[in-house]
């Protein structure tokens, strides 16, 4: 065996990959090689440099909360789009006051996920795989089942959106944003859909027609109740966006005092400090920043609050 | 708190332990049947390491709860698919394989979009509450913290498909032909992928070697 062989061998060797004849060939060419034996006491040490990552830790606490809420998707899961779709499309009404009503509601009105289409979709798309909404009635909606939606792209050039949906085979619907099916669609899965990226995909999708009342209703509802925090930064962001407004200005207030993640919380101080600049400070906005000036868990939420009050204070 | 841990205490006696295969197959069948406390018993047999992987894959209890989430939910939707003439486990890890690999992906892409640097020098108020516990070696304390932090870096300027490789022959010690069967791919292509890994992972961290 040559060095260079022994070389390449060298991973499979510590990982005990090779075969018995392999494995004794390298070990001999090992004992009459120093050099060769160099490679390997240098890749083992690289390998005790590897061992010094962290060990994830899966506390309880943490496999007990994703059993739960694995629990709760799959009872959400047991309803489906036809019940959403038959009551009129509840989430576009539907505030909860608190996170505990959210929780309720949402095992209540078990938003289904998980497109499958039926068969006849199925054949008449599968030559394009692309189905424009008009192709599909609502007749056709109502017998879906959402499962797998794998992706939700802006075109920036039609001003549309693409839609792709894991059925038995990959279907992508396309359409404007003002069209409803799209539209419900898309608040279905911002709101309710089970994988961050998608809601947060969703969310950058939304947010060029946030005019549209039930998109704006869907951005502050996205703000204060997904689980995500990196959603909810980004659905914050959006929010920033909207024309100011008491609900706007409520939900930020609420972020600001309310948000677990400090990141979002900075985020929405920096914002109600934008919008006080132009609108004024009102009092319970004041009152909620000087509290938190010293109140809040994290030095940066309390200095940026401190400062908002010596700008806006008296 | 306390009702949790019962209500786990009695599932966790309800699963067969250890199970058998013919335990799990017959947990597989029903669960096909749409059986949910069968569905539950099975998948008990593999949360805690598909989530342990999540963790590792993802840095964040809140994303790894998140990717546990999907992979599962895609198991539940998918399993009357599954072919007994392959193993559950191998299946089980393609689905939550795959799924890791969709966040990564989505991740590398987003990164490149919306990476900004830290605004008025504030790096860290991104962490949440100070640690303050008393650490025994500070300063010691402090370069290992730098060593995984790197280490966790360097992994993830893998390619999605590398990083996951690497990760579940160094980290989890699967066989290459594990690897391969859960990738759908060829053993060749799996080596490939740990040789590219382990190279790239060499060319960055070879200071600390
Ligand atoms: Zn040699």
């Amino acid at each position: 065996m040559e060095c260079r062989e022994l070389e390449e061998r060298l991973t499979l060797l510590l990982y005990g990959e090779l075969t018995s004849a392999e494995q004794t060939a390298c070990e001999e060419h090992l004992a009459a090689c120093a050099a060769c034996r160099s490679a390997r006491e240098k890749l083992e040490r690289f390998h005790k440099v590897l061992a010094r990552r962290p060990e994830a830790e899966v506390s309880p606490a943490l496999l007990a909360e994703a059993r739960m809420s694995l629990d709760e998707a799959l009872d959400r899961q047991q309803h489906g789009w036809r019940a959403l779709w038959n009551n009129g499309l509840p989430i576009l009404r539907f505030q909860p006051a608190s996170g505990f009503a959210l929780g309720l509601t949402l095992v209540l009105f078990g938003f289904g996920v998980g497109w499958g289409l039926r068969p006849h979709i199925n054949a008449r798309t599968a030559n394009l795989g692309v189905a424009n909404t008009a192709d599909v009635s609502n007749s056709d909606l109502q017998n879906m089942r959402i499962s797998d939606i794998s992706g939700v792209v802006p075109d920036p050039q039609t001003g549309g959106v693409k839609v792709t949906l894991d059925a038995e085979r990959r279907v992508t619907l396309e359409g404007s944003l003002d069209d409803p099916k799209i539209q419900q669609v898309l608040l279905y899965a911002v709101k309710s859909y089970d994988n961050p990226g998608i809601r947060r995909d969703t969310l950058d999708a939304l947010r060029s027609h946030a005019d549209n009342p039930n998109i704006r209703e869907a951005l502050i509802y996205a703000m204060r109740h997904d689980p995500n925090a990196g959603v909810r930064l980004e659905a914050l962001g959006a929010v920033c966006s909207l024309s100011p407004s008491a609900d706007v200005h409520n939900a930020l207030l609420e972020a600001l005092q309310n948000d677990t993640n400090p990141g979002v919380r900075v985020a929405a101080v920096d914002a109600l400090i934008a919008s006080t600049e132009k609108e004024g400070c009102d009092e319970p906005t004041a009152q909620a920043l000087a509290k938190l000036a010293t109140t809040d868990t994290n030095p940066y939420v309390r200095y940026k609050c401190a400062n908002a009050v010596m700008k806006f204070g008296k | 708190m306390d009702g949790i841990c019962l209500e786990f205490a009695s599932k966790a006696s309800a699963q067969p332990s250890p199970a058998s295969e013919a335990d799990e197959l017959s947990l597989i069948r029903r669960a096909q049947e749409g059986d949910r406390a069968a569905f539950d018993a099975l998948i008990r047999l593999y949360d805690q390491n598909v989530l342990r992987l999540a963790m590792q894959v993802v840095g964040s209890p809140e994303q790894a709860r998140d990717l546990y989430q999907e992979a599962f939910l895609k198991v539940y939707r998918s399993i009357r698919h599954f072919r007994a003439e392959a193993k559950f486990s191998t299946w089980l890890y393609r689905v939550v394989m795959n799924v890791c690999l969709d966040h990564l992906r989505r991740q590398s892409t987003r990164k490149e979009v919306t990476m900004m640097p830290p605004e008025d020098g504030e790096p860290e108020f991104f962490q949440s509450v100070p640690d303050d516990r008393p650490a025994l070696d500070p300063e010691r304390a402090a370069t290992s913290n730098e060593i995984g932090r790197r280490i966790q870096e360097a992994l993830a300027r893998l390619n999605p498909r590398e990083r996951m490789v690497f990760e579940l022959k160094h980290y989890q010690g699967l066989k290459l032909r594990a690897i391969g069967e859960i990738c759908k791919t060829s053993e060749q292509t799996v080596k490939n992928s740990l040789f590219r890994a382990t190279q790239k992972l060499r060319m960055e961290l070879g200071d600390l070697a």
